[in-house]
Protein backbone atom coordinates (compact mmCIF):
# COMPACT_ATOMS: atom_id res chain seq x y z
CA UNK A 1 0.00 0.00 0.00
CA UNK A 2 1.79 3.44 -0.72
CA UNK A 3 2.79 5.35 1.64
CA UNK A 4 1.37 9.43 1.07
CA UNK A 5 3.74 12.38 2.41
CA UNK A 6 1.85 14.49 4.58
CA UNK A 7 2.35 17.52 6.02
CA UNK A 8 1.54 17.94 9.72
CA UNK A 9 2.07 20.50 12.51
CA UNK A 10 2.81 19.56 15.94
CA UNK A 11 2.93 21.74 18.43
CA UNK A 12 4.09 24.67 15.95
CA UNK A 13 6.55 22.21 14.73
CA UNK A 14 6.09 21.02 10.56
CA UNK A 15 6.82 17.27 9.58
CA UNK A 16 6.64 15.97 6.24
CA UNK A 17 6.00 12.43 6.71
CA UNK A 18 5.40 9.56 4.84
CA UNK A 19 2.55 7.76 6.40
CA UNK A 20 0.36 4.68 5.23
CA UNK A 21 -3.68 5.56 4.96
CA UNK A 22 -4.09 2.59 8.02
CA UNK A 23 -1.91 4.36 10.21
CA UNK A 24 -3.88 6.21 13.06
CA UNK A 25 -2.63 9.96 14.15
CA UNK A 26 -1.85 8.26 17.09
CA UNK A 27 0.88 6.01 15.93
CA UNK A 28 2.07 8.66 13.52
CA UNK A 29 2.78 10.65 17.18
CA UNK A 30 3.88 8.05 18.67
CA UNK A 31 6.06 5.72 16.35
CA UNK A 32 6.99 8.60 13.96
CA UNK A 33 7.18 11.45 15.51
CA UNK A 34 8.50 9.82 18.67
CA UNK A 35 6.14 11.80 20.60
CA UNK A 36 5.10 9.27 23.08
CA UNK A 37 3.38 11.70 25.60
CA UNK A 38 0.13 11.07 24.06
CA UNK A 39 -1.23 7.57 25.29
CA UNK A 40 -2.42 4.77 24.13
CA UNK A 41 -4.95 2.82 26.02
CA UNK A 42 -8.19 0.71 24.18
CA UNK A 43 -7.36 2.23 21.03
CA UNK A 44 -11.44 2.28 20.64
CA UNK A 45 -12.79 5.71 21.35
CA UNK A 46 -13.35 4.86 25.26
CA UNK A 47 -10.93 5.98 27.37
CA UNK A 48 -9.29 9.32 26.09
CA UNK A 49 -5.67 8.82 26.97
CA UNK A 50 -4.87 10.01 23.15
CA UNK A 51 -6.65 12.73 23.55
CA UNK A 52 -4.83 15.64 21.74
CA UNK A 53 -6.00 19.60 20.43
CA UNK A 54 -7.25 19.86 17.34
CA UNK A 55 -6.92 23.44 15.37
CA UNK A 56 -9.74 24.42 17.24
CA UNK A 57 -7.97 23.59 20.45
CA UNK A 58 -10.82 20.59 20.66
CA UNK A 59 -10.39 17.24 22.28
CA UNK A 60 -9.72 14.94 19.10
CA UNK A 61 -8.79 10.84 20.03
CA UNK A 62 -5.84 10.33 17.80
CA UNK A 63 -6.49 6.92 18.51
CA UNK A 64 -9.45 7.20 15.68
CA UNK A 65 -8.44 9.32 13.14
CA UNK A 66 -6.63 8.76 10.38
CA UNK A 67 -3.05 10.45 9.95
CA UNK A 68 -4.04 10.89 5.95
CA UNK A 69 -7.15 13.13 7.34
CA UNK A 70 -4.87 15.22 8.97
CA UNK A 71 -2.23 16.77 5.79
CA UNK A 72 -2.28 20.44 6.12
CA UNK A 73 -3.53 21.09 9.52
CA UNK A 74 -2.15 21.71 13.04
CA UNK A 75 -2.37 19.92 16.44
CA UNK A 76 -0.82 20.32 20.04
CA UNK A 77 -0.02 17.23 21.98
CA UNK A 78 0.65 17.47 26.11
CA UNK A 79 4.14 17.82 24.81
CA UNK A 80 3.42 21.67 23.73
CA UNK A 81 1.41 23.12 26.44
CA UNK A 82 3.86 23.95 28.60
CA UNK A 83 4.51 27.92 28.07
CA UNK A 84 8.48 28.50 27.71
CA UNK A 85 9.96 27.00 30.99
CA UNK A 86 6.50 27.49 33.24
CA UNK A 87 4.11 24.47 32.97
CA UNK A 88 0.63 25.45 32.14
CA UNK A 89 -1.22 26.15 34.53
CA UNK A 90 -3.62 23.15 34.20
CA UNK A 91 -0.25 21.33 34.67
CA UNK A 92 0.58 23.35 37.31
CA UNK A 93 -2.33 22.53 39.50
CA UNK A 94 -3.06 18.85 38.62
CA UNK A 95 0.52 18.95 40.20
CA UNK A 96 -0.05 20.49 43.54
CA UNK A 97 -3.61 19.36 43.99
CA UNK A 98 -1.92 15.36 43.64
CA UNK A 99 -4.38 14.96 40.23
CA UNK A 100 -2.12 12.09 39.46
CA UNK A 101 -1.54 8.69 40.45
CA UNK A 102 0.20 6.63 38.29
CA UNK A 103 -0.34 9.49 35.38
CA UNK A 104 -1.20 7.04 32.43
CA UNK A 105 -4.60 8.75 31.77
CA UNK A 106 -3.00 12.36 33.08
CA UNK A 107 -1.84 13.74 29.34
CA UNK A 108 -5.28 12.50 28.09
CA UNK A 109 -7.00 14.59 31.14
CA UNK A 110 -4.57 17.92 30.68
CA UNK A 111 -5.54 17.87 27.05
CA UNK A 112 -9.42 17.34 27.27
CA UNK A 113 -9.06 20.00 30.55
CA UNK A 114 -6.87 22.43 28.04
CA UNK A 115 -9.74 22.10 25.47
CA UNK A 116 -12.36 23.08 27.78
CA UNK A 117 -10.37 26.25 29.50
CA UNK A 118 -9.42 27.69 25.93
CA UNK A 119 -12.94 28.31 25.72
CA UNK A 120 -14.25 28.40 28.66
CA UNK A 121 -12.92 30.12 31.96
CA UNK A 122 -15.34 29.85 33.86
CA UNK A 123 -16.95 26.12 33.96
CA UNK A 124 -19.75 25.23 35.78
CA UNK A 125 -19.74 21.80 37.76
CA UNK A 126 -21.59 20.44 34.35
CA UNK A 127 -19.40 21.47 31.80
CA UNK A 128 -16.58 19.95 33.91
CA UNK A 129 -18.25 17.11 33.76
CA UNK A 130 -19.47 16.97 30.52
CA UNK A 131 -15.82 18.10 29.34
CA UNK A 132 -14.14 15.00 30.77
CA UNK A 133 -16.51 12.50 30.39
CA UNK A 134 -14.54 11.07 27.92
CA UNK A 135 -10.86 10.79 29.64
CA UNK A 136 -10.80 8.44 32.12
CA UNK A 137 -8.59 7.97 35.31
CA UNK A 138 -7.64 4.32 36.48
CA UNK A 139 -6.64 5.49 39.73
CA UNK A 140 -7.84 8.70 40.78
CA UNK A 141 -11.40 9.33 41.61
CA UNK A 142 -11.48 12.06 39.28
CA UNK A 143 -12.15 14.67 42.39
CA UNK A 144 -8.58 15.65 42.25
CA UNK A 145 -8.46 16.22 39.02
CA UNK A 146 -11.85 18.46 38.98
CA UNK A 147 -10.29 19.83 41.93
CA UNK A 148 -7.02 20.97 39.67
CA UNK A 149 -9.27 22.25 36.43
CA UNK A 150 -11.34 24.60 39.07
CA UNK A 151 -7.83 25.91 40.40
CA UNK A 152 -6.71 26.63 36.64
CA UNK A 153 -9.71 28.26 35.86
CA UNK A 154 -9.19 31.05 38.41
CA UNK A 155 -5.26 31.51 37.16
CA UNK A 156 -6.69 31.48 33.59
CA UNK A 157 -9.78 34.14 34.53
CA UNK A 158 -6.51 36.27 36.50
CA UNK A 159 -4.65 36.26 33.79
CA UNK A 160 -8.00 37.59 31.51
CA UNK A 161 -8.00 40.54 34.47
CA UNK A 162 -11.62 39.41 35.41
CA UNK A 163 -12.85 38.29 39.47
CA UNK A 164 -10.51 35.08 40.54
CA UNK A 165 -13.31 33.74 42.62
CA UNK A 166 -16.12 32.85 40.34
CA UNK A 167 -18.31 30.37 39.64
CA UNK A 168 -16.25 27.65 39.37
CA UNK B 1 -5.12 -2.66 17.84
CA UNK B 2 -4.18 -1.59 14.46
CA UNK B 3 -6.01 -1.07 11.20
CA UNK B 4 -6.40 -3.42 8.18
CA UNK B 5 -4.67 -2.17 5.06
CA UNK B 6 -7.04 -0.25 2.72
CA UNK B 7 -6.97 2.39 -0.15
CA UNK B 8 -8.16 5.93 1.10
CA UNK B 9 -10.11 7.93 -1.23
CA UNK B 10 -10.51 11.40 -0.29
CA UNK B 11 -13.17 13.13 -2.90
CA UNK B 12 -13.70 16.92 -2.69
CA UNK B 13 -17.23 16.94 -3.86
CA UNK B 14 -20.21 15.33 -3.52
CA UNK B 15 -20.02 14.28 -7.40
CA UNK B 16 -16.55 13.03 -7.16
CA UNK B 17 -17.39 10.58 -4.07
CA UNK B 18 -20.59 9.44 -5.54
CA UNK B 19 -18.73 8.42 -8.62
CA UNK B 20 -15.99 6.69 -6.26
CA UNK B 21 -19.18 4.60 -4.80
CA UNK B 22 -20.46 3.54 -8.12
CA UNK B 23 -16.80 2.64 -9.74
CA UNK B 24 -15.91 0.30 -6.53
CA UNK B 25 -19.00 -1.21 -5.88
CA UNK B 26 -19.24 -3.55 -2.63
CA UNK B 27 -15.13 -2.91 -2.19
CA UNK B 28 -15.88 0.54 -0.78
CA UNK B 29 -17.28 1.80 2.57
CA UNK B 30 -18.11 5.45 3.55
CA UNK B 31 -16.46 6.92 6.27
CA UNK B 32 -17.35 10.21 8.20
CA UNK B 33 -16.10 10.66 11.51
CA UNK B 34 -14.84 7.16 11.65
CA UNK B 35 -15.84 7.53 15.14
CA UNK B 36 -17.42 3.72 15.03
CA UNK B 37 -16.16 2.40 11.89
CA UNK B 38 -12.69 2.72 12.59
CA UNK B 39 -13.34 0.62 15.61
CA UNK B 40 -15.40 -1.71 13.66
CA UNK B 41 -12.45 -1.72 11.09
CA UNK B 42 -10.13 -2.81 14.10
CA UNK B 43 -12.07 -5.25 15.38
CA UNK B 44 -11.94 -6.73 11.65
CA UNK B 45 -15.82 -6.53 11.31
CA UNK B 46 -15.30 -4.43 8.22
CA UNK B 47 -12.25 -4.96 5.55
CA UNK B 48 -13.06 -2.25 2.49
CA UNK B 49 -10.95 -2.25 0.06
CA UNK B 50 -11.67 0.89 -0.70
CA UNK B 51 -12.13 3.42 2.41
CA UNK B 52 -14.09 6.72 1.03
CA UNK B 53 -14.13 9.61 3.46
CA UNK B 54 -16.66 12.33 3.03
CA UNK B 55 -14.98 14.46 5.53
CA UNK B 56 -13.93 17.42 2.78
CA UNK B 57 -17.30 17.23 1.06
CA UNK B 58 -18.26 20.73 2.17
CA UNK B 59 -21.73 20.38 0.57
CA UNK B 60 -22.75 18.26 2.97
CA UNK B 61 -22.03 20.27 5.83
CA UNK B 62 -24.82 22.57 6.04
CA UNK B 63 -27.55 23.86 8.97
CA UNK B 64 -30.20 25.33 6.55
CA UNK B 65 -33.57 26.64 8.05
CA UNK B 66 -36.17 26.45 5.23
CA UNK B 67 -38.91 28.83 3.81
CA UNK B 68 -41.50 26.55 5.50
CA UNK B 69 -40.23 26.44 9.00
CA UNK B 70 -38.88 23.31 8.68
CA UNK B 71 -34.74 22.76 9.10
CA UNK B 72 -32.27 21.02 6.82
CA UNK B 73 -28.96 19.44 7.87
CA UNK B 74 -26.15 17.87 6.08
CA UNK B 75 -25.24 14.22 7.12
CA UNK B 76 -21.68 15.92 7.54
CA UNK B 77 -22.51 17.93 10.19
CA UNK B 78 -20.57 17.30 13.57
CA UNK B 79 -22.28 16.24 16.26
CA UNK B 80 -20.94 19.24 18.12
CA UNK B 81 -21.42 21.48 15.29
CA UNK B 82 -25.33 20.54 15.86
CA UNK B 83 -24.88 20.74 19.63
CA UNK B 84 -23.98 24.24 19.40
CA UNK B 85 -26.85 25.13 17.36
CA UNK B 86 -28.97 27.15 18.85
CA UNK B 87 -32.02 27.11 15.84
CA UNK B 88 -31.58 22.92 16.65
CA UNK B 89 -31.79 23.53 20.34
CA UNK B 90 -34.39 26.08 19.89
CA UNK B 91 -36.96 24.40 17.63
CA UNK B 92 -36.28 21.04 17.92
CA UNK B 93 -34.83 20.56 21.59
CA UNK B 94 -35.70 16.41 22.17
CA UNK B 95 -33.15 15.98 18.73
CA UNK B 96 -30.66 18.22 20.37
CA UNK B 97 -30.70 16.69 23.37
CA UNK B 98 -30.70 12.77 21.63
CA UNK B 99 -27.32 13.92 20.31
CA UNK B 100 -25.90 16.07 22.92
CA UNK B 101 -26.20 12.37 24.58
CA UNK B 102 -23.94 10.80 22.13
CA UNK B 103 -20.77 9.07 23.78
CA UNK B 104 -18.34 12.10 24.62
CA UNK B 105 -17.53 15.62 23.87
CA UNK B 106 -14.81 13.93 22.39
CA UNK B 107 -16.56 11.49 19.95
CA UNK B 108 -18.59 14.20 19.00
CA UNK B 109 -16.41 16.43 18.02
CA UNK B 110 -15.47 13.50 15.21
CA UNK B 111 -19.09 12.05 14.87
CA UNK B 112 -21.32 13.18 12.45
CA UNK B 113 -24.82 13.11 11.74
CA UNK B 114 -24.74 10.84 8.79
CA UNK B 115 -22.86 8.26 10.60
CA UNK B 116 -25.04 8.75 13.62
CA UNK B 117 -28.23 7.82 11.25
CA UNK B 118 -26.51 5.07 9.44
CA UNK B 119 -24.70 3.03 12.88
CA UNK B 120 -24.11 0.02 12.49
CA UNK B 121 -26.13 -2.52 14.59
CA UNK B 122 -24.14 -3.49 17.94
CA UNK B 123 -23.79 -7.00 19.53
CA UNK B 124 -22.11 -8.18 22.36
CA UNK B 125 -21.11 -11.00 21.31
CA UNK B 126 -19.55 -9.68 17.49
CA UNK B 127 -18.64 -6.18 18.64
CA UNK B 128 -15.57 -7.46 20.11
CA UNK B 129 -11.97 -8.22 19.11
CA UNK B 130 -11.37 -10.93 16.87
CA UNK B 131 -9.23 -12.72 19.23
CA UNK B 132 -12.28 -12.60 21.66
CA UNK B 133 -14.70 -14.10 18.70
CA UNK B 134 -12.37 -17.06 17.79
CA UNK B 135 -13.46 -18.10 20.75
CA UNK B 136 -16.70 -19.42 19.54
CA UNK B 137 -18.31 -19.94 15.78
CA UNK B 138 -19.08 -17.11 13.77
CA UNK B 139 -22.35 -15.64 13.36
CA UNK B 140 -25.07 -14.02 10.99
CA UNK B 141 -22.57 -10.34 10.96
CA UNK B 142 -19.62 -12.78 10.41
CA UNK B 143 -19.54 -15.87 8.41
CA UNK B 144 -22.23 -18.21 9.72
CA UNK B 145 -26.04 -18.66 9.85
CA UNK B 146 -26.67 -18.74 13.55
CA UNK B 147 -27.66 -15.98 16.51
CA UNK B 148 -25.69 -16.46 19.62
CA UNK B 149 -28.51 -14.42 21.40
CA UNK B 150 -31.41 -16.02 20.30
CA UNK B 151 -30.39 -19.78 19.45
CA UNK B 152 -33.42 -20.21 17.11
CA UNK B 153 -33.21 -17.36 15.21
CA UNK B 154 -33.00 -17.13 11.37
CA UNK B 155 -31.84 -13.44 11.11
CA UNK B 156 -29.43 -11.11 13.42
CA UNK B 157 -30.83 -9.39 16.15
CA UNK B 158 -28.04 -7.06 16.58
CA UNK B 159 -29.19 -3.73 18.00
CA UNK B 160 -29.60 -0.45 16.41
CA UNK B 161 -27.87 2.11 18.66
CA UNK B 162 -28.62 5.38 17.34
CA UNK B 163 -29.76 7.80 19.17
CA UNK B 164 -30.94 10.14 16.71
CA UNK B 165 -33.05 7.39 14.93
CA UNK B 166 -36.31 7.54 17.26
CA UNK B 167 -36.36 11.28 17.46
CA UNK B 168 -36.04 11.67 13.47
CA UNK B 169 -38.89 9.28 13.44
CA UNK B 170 -41.26 11.33 16.18
CA UNK B 171 -40.49 14.23 13.90
CA UNK B 172 -41.39 13.04 11.17
CA UNK B 173 -37.76 13.63 9.47
CA UNK B 174 -36.54 12.40 6.07
CA UNK B 175 -33.25 11.47 5.08
CA UNK B 176 -31.93 12.19 1.77
CA UNK B 177 -29.86 9.50 -0.06
CA UNK B 178 -27.71 9.95 -3.39
CA UNK B 179 -26.49 8.09 -6.11
CA UNK B 180 -24.64 8.55 -9.54
CA UNK B 181 -28.48 7.27 -10.70
CA UNK B 182 -30.13 10.48 -8.48
CA UNK B 183 -31.54 11.41 -5.05
CA UNK B 184 -34.56 9.92 -3.11
CA UNK B 185 -36.38 11.07 -0.26
CA UNK B 186 -36.74 8.21 2.28
CA UNK B 187 -38.80 9.18 5.95
CA UNK B 188 -36.58 7.88 8.52
CA UNK B 189 -39.79 5.67 9.64
CA UNK B 190 -39.50 3.59 6.70
CA UNK B 191 -35.17 4.21 6.78
CA UNK B 192 -34.56 1.20 8.86
CA UNK B 193 -35.05 -2.97 8.47
CA UNK B 194 -35.46 -5.37 11.44
CA UNK B 195 -32.58 -7.13 10.41
CA UNK B 196 -28.99 -6.19 12.01
CA UNK B 197 -27.05 -7.81 9.02
CA UNK B 198 -28.94 -5.44 6.60
CA UNK B 199 -30.47 -2.56 8.47
CA UNK B 200 -31.09 0.28 5.96
CA UNK B 201 -33.02 0.14 2.77
CA UNK B 202 -29.51 2.22 1.37
CA UNK B 203 -28.74 0.65 -1.46
CA UNK B 204 -24.88 -0.32 -3.26
CA UNK B 205 -23.32 3.07 -4.18
CA UNK B 206 -25.84 5.46 -2.34
CA UNK B 207 -24.82 7.73 0.45
CA UNK B 208 -27.04 9.84 3.13
CA UNK B 209 -26.64 13.28 2.44
CA UNK B 210 -28.90 14.94 4.87
CA UNK B 211 -31.60 14.86 6.60
CA UNK B 212 -35.10 17.40 6.44
CA UNK B 213 -37.28 18.34 9.33
CA UNK B 214 -40.49 19.65 8.98
CA UNK B 215 -41.16 22.59 10.68
CA UNK B 216 -41.78 21.36 14.44
CA UNK B 217 -45.45 20.36 15.40
CA UNK B 218 -46.52 20.05 19.17
CA UNK B 219 -44.12 18.99 21.93
CA UNK B 220 -41.76 16.23 21.94
CA UNK B 221 -39.00 14.53 24.23
CA UNK B 222 -36.15 12.37 24.29
CA UNK B 223 -34.96 9.92 27.21
CA UNK B 224 -32.01 7.40 27.30
CA UNK B 225 -31.05 5.06 30.05
CA UNK B 226 -27.22 4.34 30.18
CA UNK B 227 -24.70 2.55 32.88
CA UNK B 228 -23.36 5.76 32.94
CA UNK B 229 -24.27 9.41 31.68
CA UNK B 230 -21.19 9.61 29.73
CA UNK B 231 -19.94 7.69 27.00
CA UNK B 232 -21.95 4.38 26.88
CA UNK B 233 -24.23 3.15 24.33
CA UNK B 234 -27.66 3.61 25.50
CA UNK B 235 -29.73 0.19 27.29
CA UNK B 236 -32.61 1.88 26.42
CA UNK B 237 -33.94 5.31 24.53
CA UNK B 238 -37.30 6.01 24.31
CA UNK B 239 -38.68 9.28 21.85
CA UNK B 240 -42.18 10.53 22.25
CA UNK B 241 -44.27 13.70 20.45
CA UNK B 242 -47.94 14.55 20.97
CA UNK B 243 -49.93 17.39 18.83
CA UNK B 244 -52.88 18.86 20.36
CA UNK B 245 -53.36 18.70 24.13
CA UNK B 246 -53.32 16.45 26.74
CA UNK B 247 -56.69 15.90 27.16
CA UNK B 248 -57.43 15.52 23.13
CA UNK B 249 -54.58 14.70 21.39
CA UNK B 250 -54.46 15.15 17.56
CA UNK B 251 -51.34 13.02 17.02
CA UNK B 252 -49.13 11.18 19.01
CA UNK B 253 -46.09 9.16 18.26
CA UNK B 254 -44.11 6.82 20.67
CA UNK B 255 -40.61 5.14 19.75
CA UNK B 256 -38.43 2.83 21.71
CA UNK B 257 -34.59 2.74 20.51
CA UNK B 258 -32.08 0.69 21.17
CA UNK B 259 -34.45 -2.46 22.03
CA UNK B 260 -33.66 -4.09 18.21
CA UNK B 261 -32.23 -3.74 14.83
CA UNK B 262 -34.77 -1.42 14.05
CA UNK B 263 -36.37 1.75 16.46
CA UNK B 264 -39.80 -0.15 17.51
CA UNK B 265 -42.85 2.30 17.37
CA UNK B 266 -44.88 1.46 19.59
CA UNK B 267 -48.29 2.05 17.98
CA UNK B 268 -50.15 0.24 20.57
CA UNK B 269 -48.90 2.99 23.40
CA UNK B 270 -49.82 5.83 21.30
CA UNK B 271 -53.44 4.16 19.99
CA UNK B 272 -53.79 4.16 24.72
CA UNK B 273 -52.55 8.05 25.15
CA UNK B 274 -54.22 9.04 21.82
CA UNK B 275 -58.01 7.32 22.54
CA UNK B 276 -57.58 8.60 26.53
CA UNK B 277 -55.24 11.64 26.32
CA UNK B 278 -52.08 11.90 28.17
CA UNK B 279 -53.14 11.40 31.86
CA UNK B 280 -51.26 9.41 34.58
CA UNK B 281 -53.25 6.53 34.37
CA UNK B 282 -53.24 6.71 30.70
CA UNK B 283 -49.03 6.84 30.80
CA UNK B 284 -49.45 3.72 33.24
CA UNK B 285 -51.41 1.70 30.72
CA UNK B 286 -49.12 2.83 27.64
CA UNK B 287 -46.20 1.96 29.78
CA UNK B 288 -47.50 -1.36 30.06
CA UNK B 289 -48.58 -1.55 26.85
CA UNK B 290 -44.85 -1.12 25.55
CA UNK B 291 -43.54 -3.41 27.35
CA UNK B 292 -45.87 -6.45 26.58
CA UNK B 293 -45.14 -5.01 22.85
CA UNK B 294 -41.65 -5.64 22.68
CA UNK B 295 -42.14 -9.49 22.59
CA UNK B 296 -38.75 -10.90 22.77
CA UNK B 297 -35.91 -8.56 23.65
CA UNK B 298 -33.42 -8.80 22.07
CA UNK B 299 -30.46 -6.42 23.89
CA UNK B 300 -27.85 -8.61 24.94
CA UNK B 301 -26.04 -5.66 26.99
CA UNK B 302 -28.63 -6.48 29.89
CA UNK B 303 -30.74 -9.31 30.35
CA UNK B 304 -34.21 -9.19 29.35
CA UNK B 305 -36.04 -9.22 32.50
CA UNK B 306 -34.26 -5.93 32.94
CA UNK B 307 -34.26 -4.45 29.72
CA UNK B 308 -38.58 -5.11 29.89
CA UNK B 309 -38.29 -3.17 33.22
CA UNK B 310 -36.39 -0.38 31.67
CA UNK B 311 -39.13 -0.29 28.91
CA UNK B 312 -41.71 0.48 31.26
CA UNK B 313 -40.09 2.92 33.56
CA UNK B 314 -38.32 4.82 30.64
CA UNK B 315 -41.61 5.13 28.86
CA UNK B 316 -43.14 6.07 31.90
CA UNK B 317 -41.21 8.41 33.07
CA UNK B 318 -40.74 10.21 29.92
CA UNK B 319 -44.65 10.57 29.25
CA UNK B 320 -44.77 11.96 32.66
CA UNK B 321 -42.73 15.12 31.41
CA UNK B 322 -43.66 15.17 28.14
CA UNK B 323 -47.57 15.85 30.40
CA UNK B 324 -45.98 18.55 31.97
CA UNK B 325 -44.16 20.23 29.54
CA UNK B 326 -45.24 23.52 27.77
CA UNK B 327 -44.62 24.56 24.39
C1 LIG C 1 -16.85 5.73 23.24
C2 LIG C 1 -17.95 5.81 22.23
C3 LIG C 1 -19.25 6.06 22.66
C4 LIG C 1 -20.29 6.15 21.74
N1 LIG C 1 -21.54 6.41 22.21
C5 LIG C 1 -22.58 6.51 21.35
C6 LIG C 1 -23.88 6.80 21.82
O1 LIG C 1 -24.10 7.03 23.01
N2 LIG C 1 -24.90 6.86 20.92
C7 LIG C 1 -24.70 6.65 19.58
O2 LIG C 1 -25.66 6.73 18.82
N3 LIG C 1 -23.47 6.38 19.11
C8 LIG C 1 -22.41 6.30 19.95
N4 LIG C 1 -21.15 6.02 19.47
C9 LIG C 1 -20.99 5.64 18.06
C10 LIG C 1 -20.61 6.74 17.09
O3 LIG C 1 -19.57 7.52 17.62
C11 LIG C 1 -21.76 7.68 16.74
O4 LIG C 1 -22.91 6.95 16.42
C12 LIG C 1 -21.41 8.61 15.58
O5 LIG C 1 -22.46 9.52 15.38
C13 LIG C 1 -21.09 7.91 14.30
O6 LIG C 1 -20.79 8.92 13.34
P1 LIG C 1 -19.43 8.91 12.47
O7 LIG C 1 -19.50 10.09 11.60
O8 LIG C 1 -18.25 8.80 13.34
O9 LIG C 1 -19.67 7.58 11.68
P2 LIG C 1 -18.60 6.60 10.97
O10 LIG C 1 -17.88 5.83 12.03
O11 LIG C 1 -17.80 7.33 9.97
O12 LIG C 1 -19.62 5.64 10.24
C14 LIG C 1 -20.54 4.81 10.90
C15 LIG C 1 -21.28 3.94 9.87
O13 LIG C 1 -22.12 4.72 9.04
C16 LIG C 1 -21.72 4.66 7.67
N5 LIG C 1 -21.83 6.05 7.19
C17 LIG C 1 -21.20 7.14 7.72
N6 LIG C 1 -21.63 8.27 7.11
C18 LIG C 1 -22.53 7.88 6.18
C19 LIG C 1 -23.34 8.57 5.23
N7 LIG C 1 -23.29 9.91 5.12
N8 LIG C 1 -24.16 7.85 4.43
C20 LIG C 1 -24.22 6.51 4.52
N9 LIG C 1 -23.50 5.79 5.41
C21 LIG C 1 -22.66 6.47 6.22
C22 LIG C 1 -20.32 4.12 7.68
O14 LIG C 1 -20.04 3.39 6.49
C23 LIG C 1 -20.36 3.22 8.91
O15 LIG C 1 -20.95 1.99 8.60
C24 LIG C 1 -20.05 5.95 20.37
C25 LIG C 1 -18.75 5.70 19.94
C26 LIG C 1 -17.70 5.63 20.84
C27 LIG C 1 -16.32 5.39 20.35
S1 LIG D 1 -6.71 5.13 23.30
FE1 LIG D 1 -7.94 6.57 22.27
S2 LIG D 1 -9.69 6.59 23.48
FE2 LIG D 1 -8.57 5.00 24.44
S1 LIG E 1 -3.45 8.41 37.45
FE1 LIG E 1 -3.43 6.33 36.91
S2 LIG E 1 -4.83 6.29 35.29
FE2 LIG E 1 -5.12 8.25 36.08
Amino acid sequence: MAKQIITLTVNGDEHEIAVAPYQTLLEVLRDDLALTGTKRGCTAGSCGVCTVNGEKGEAVLSCCALAVEWDGRSLTTVEGVQEGNDLHPVQQKFLEYGAVQCGFCTPGLIMSAKALLDVNTSPSEKDINEAMAGAICRCTGHIKVKIAIREAAKVLREREGGVADGQA
Amino acid sequence: MQLPEFEYLRPKTLAEGLAALAEHGPDATIMSGGSDLLINMKFRLDTPKYLVSFNAVQEMKAIEPQADGGLSLGAGCTLTQLAESEVLAEKYPALHQALFSVGSKHVRNAATLGGNICLDTRCWYTNQSENWRETRDGCFKTDNELCHVIKSADKCHAINSSDSAPVLIVLDASVTLASVNGTRDVPVSEFYNNDGVDHTVMRQGEILVGVTLPPPKGRSVYAKLAQRDGLDFASGTFAAGIVGSNEKPESVCLVMGSVGPEPKVLADSAAIIKASGLNEESIETAALAARASLGEVTNLFTPSGYKRRLVKALVKDALGELRDLQV
